[in-house]
């Protein structure tokens, strides 16, 4: 359960401030090591900042969201939940120029559903994708080994839909004065979607971002669950209650100011993005194919951070789709 | 292959002759055989190329290509007769893997020649020592060696049984065969009856006779069984004597008995409530109730009812704190990253 498991010993923040500090030495440490050459202007003008990083990763939670949610066969939520919790976890230890966003995605969609054991084979998986599909399967076994080291190997998330769910069978058998919680289940499962887009995740515990969800829901219907929280949940432990209620205030804050970036803006910092990028890592950039064909001729050994496991079948096929793409 | 092997003294010879047997010697060089029994013819004694006194006997036919991996193996084989503790001898890995590593070095030392006074000197120390165990060792390997050879010899036993048996089976078929037909002829010989109706008979009788022989050979041939204990349990042989029942019991020391602590959970909340109370509590009116396909296969409603409050419950009582590690350490780096940017 949560109190014992890596997520909580491992990958907690205290605040946002904490999680921002993170991203911000992930940033520094990608353009301190990249533009070792240019004077601080020009940094700032060529390279992303934290917060532009931040908006760009918030747009591709987005996208994530919808590729789960056109996902063939239907995507379990806490399948969708898993993998925004990779994506989160994945850059905040690295900077979005290091690792091209939209390969890591994919990827973190396919490690969430072997990870909770939503079984798709990997035809089934690239046959939601758009394009090249055997080039989409190499790359997301490229990246696969690359995500899970990032994770640490600590794969295992705690969502918050079973506390959910533990809740309202709680409320039901033990709070009958409130009359069928079930009416509270669009209000909450809008919330719990807005909740991974925040870093409240980071920060807080599953049962008490779904606690903060039936709240908000129960708040937003004009209805009060406050007695439930107070005498049943709580009623040994008055100090521990206000630990609470400061949590779920903060939680609902930060749902509150949630904000999908505008699409201009993401075009500018995508384009931004491409020339900044770490080219060794971008399999679209010339340097990254010099290097596969190298491996794939002499088969050498490689530097950190690349993580190519693609067979050679595989390698040929991904430099043939690529040159014939554009003639680099 | 054989043919680049030359004999360093008539040289010639050995390409002539690829039938021709290299020995070797106790100082590691090689001498085909004719020219040993050359060397030996005159007298002499003493190896070609280094000259170190010879005897005839310390000639052994090499298998080795390369004569120093011969000289090798026999010296090797001379130290391990004396050096033959085991893992058991020593109460830790590290003690037995420093003994092997002394055993290597006096070999390495004997086979090239590095201070061979302070070896000796240590072997002699060695088996000053140690000859109590080593002769202890050498029984043990003696009988082990002795309940190999038994083994082998039951197994050869019960092969030639087994084929004694079936050539047995063959001479009785045979037999059988000839009677019958000697019989056939007798009555059509001396027999009053219709001559066809004897043969019809008979050949009736073999069919019978030989539906049996099936049935004979299938049963379990009763061979001489060898037992291998004696009525009250005790194992006949050297099988049961085995070198670990003269040794004394090793003392154990007095160690606290073992006493059960039930796991206790920190879940960070309000203690949800036992598995057991949740029928009484009336949570299952709430939740799915098993069908039947999944009761049968142990599911029930109170275990997902169980986990569902565990996890709900669970961390309610969780503050924020600082665990991710990146983020330690960034505020130690980011200091030199200033720095850095400071003065470029």
């Amino acid at each position: 359960m949560f109190a014992t498991s890596t997520q909580r010993h491992f990958w907690m923040f205290k605040d946002e401030t904490d999680v921002s500090n993170a991203r911000l030495s992930a940033n520094i440490k990608y353009i301190s090591s990249r533009g070792r050459n240019m004077t601080v202007i020009e940094r700032e003008a060529h390279f992303l900042n934290v917060i532009e990083e931040k908006s760009l990763i918030m747009s591709y939670e987005y996208q994530l969201r919808d590729f789960c949610r056109k996902f063939h066969p239907p995507m379990p939520r806490y399948v969708i939940g898993t993998a925004l919790h990779y994506l989160k976890r994945f850059y905040v230890n690295n900077s979005v120029m290091d690792y091209p966003p939209k390969e890591i995605l994919v990827t973190c969609v396919y490690l969430a559903c072997k990870v909770e054991e939503f079984n798709v084979s990997m035809d089934q998986f690239v046959g939601n994708l758009k394009g090249d599909r055997e080039k989409a399967a190499a790359i997301i076994l490229n990246n696969e080994l690359l995500l899970m080291q990032q994770l640490d190997y600590q794969l295992t998330v705690h969502n918050p839909f079973r506390p959910l769910e533990g809740l309202m069978i709680d409320m039901k058998t033990r709070f009958p004065t409130f009359s069928d919680p079930e009416r509270l289940r669009p209000g909450i499962d809008e919330f719990l979607e807005q909740v991974f887009y925040t870093d409240a995740i980071l920060i807080y515990s599953p049962s008490q971002i779904s606690l903060a969800a039936i709240i908000h829901s129960a708040s937003t219907s004009k209805e009060n669950v406050d007695e439930y929280i107070t005498k049943i949940l709580f009623s040994e432990d008055q100090k521990r209650l206000l630990n609470l209620i400061e949590a779920v205030k903060k939680i609902r804050v930060m749902v509150r100011n949630v904000q999908l970036p505008h699409r201009d803006t993401i075009k500018a910092l995508e384009k931004k993005l491409a020339l900044c990028c770490n080219p060794d890592n971008n399999s679209e950039s010339p340097a990254f194919k010099k290097r596969m064909k190298q491996s794939f001729d002499e088969e050498e050994s490689f530097e950190d951070g690349q993580y190519p496991s693609a067979s050679s079948d595989q390698v040929r096929s991904m430099l043939m789709g690529l040159s014939e793409m554009g003639k680099i | 292959m054989d043919d680049y092997q030359t004999c360093p003294k008539c040289k010639t010879t050995k390409y002539r002759n690829p039938a021709m047997v290299l020995m070797v010697n106790a100082c590691g060089h090689a001498l085909c055989e004719s020219c040993v029994e050359l060397l030996f013819a005159k007298g002499s004694g003493a190896c070609p190329e280094c000259k170190c006194p010879l005897r005839r006997n310390n000639f052994r036919v090499q298998l080795f290509e390369d004569p120093a991996v011969d000289k090798e193996v026999d010296i090797r084989k001379r130290i391990l007769k004396e050096f033959n503790k085991r893992q058991e001898d020593f109460p830790t890995l590290r003690e037995y893997n420093d003994y092997l590593e002394e055993v290597e070095t006096i070999i390495f030392n004997l086979v090239f020649d590095i201070d061979p006074t302070n070896t000796n000197k240590m072997i002699d120390n060695y088996k000053k020592e140690n000859k109590d165990i080593t002769q202890k060792n050498r029984n043990r390997q003696s009988q082990e060696e002795m309940e190999l050879e038994e083994l082998l010899e039951a197994e050869k036993a019960q092969q030639s049984e087994k084929a004694n048996l079936y050539v047995n089976a063959e001479l009785e078929e045979k037999k059988q065969k000839h009677k019958a037909r000697e019989k056939l002829i007798d009555e059509l010989m001396f027999s009053d009856a219709d001559a066809k109706s004897i043969v019809a008979s008979h050949v009736q009788a073999t069919a019978a006779l030989a539906k049996e022989q099936p049935k004979a050979a299938a049963q379990p041939s009763s061979g001489v069984v060898k037992s291998s204990k004696f009525s009250s349990g005790i194992q006949i042989g050297l099988r049961g004597q085995h070198t670990n029942s003269f040794l004394p019991i090793p003392k154990q020391e007095d160690l606290p008995l073992y006493r059960y602590t039930a796991p206790v959970f920190d879940y960070d909340g309000p203690p949800p409530p036992p598995i057991e109370k949740l029928g009484k509590l009336n949570y299952f009116a709430n939740i799915r109730a098993a069908n039947i396909a999944e009761r049968a296969g142990g599911y029930t409603e109170a275990m997902s009812c169980c986990r569902a409050l565990q996890e709900a419950l669970g961390g309610l009582f969780y503050s924020p704190q600082l665990t991710h590690k990146t983020a330690v350490l960034a505020t130690n780096s980011s200091t030199q990253d200033t720095d850095d940017m400071e003065t470029t």
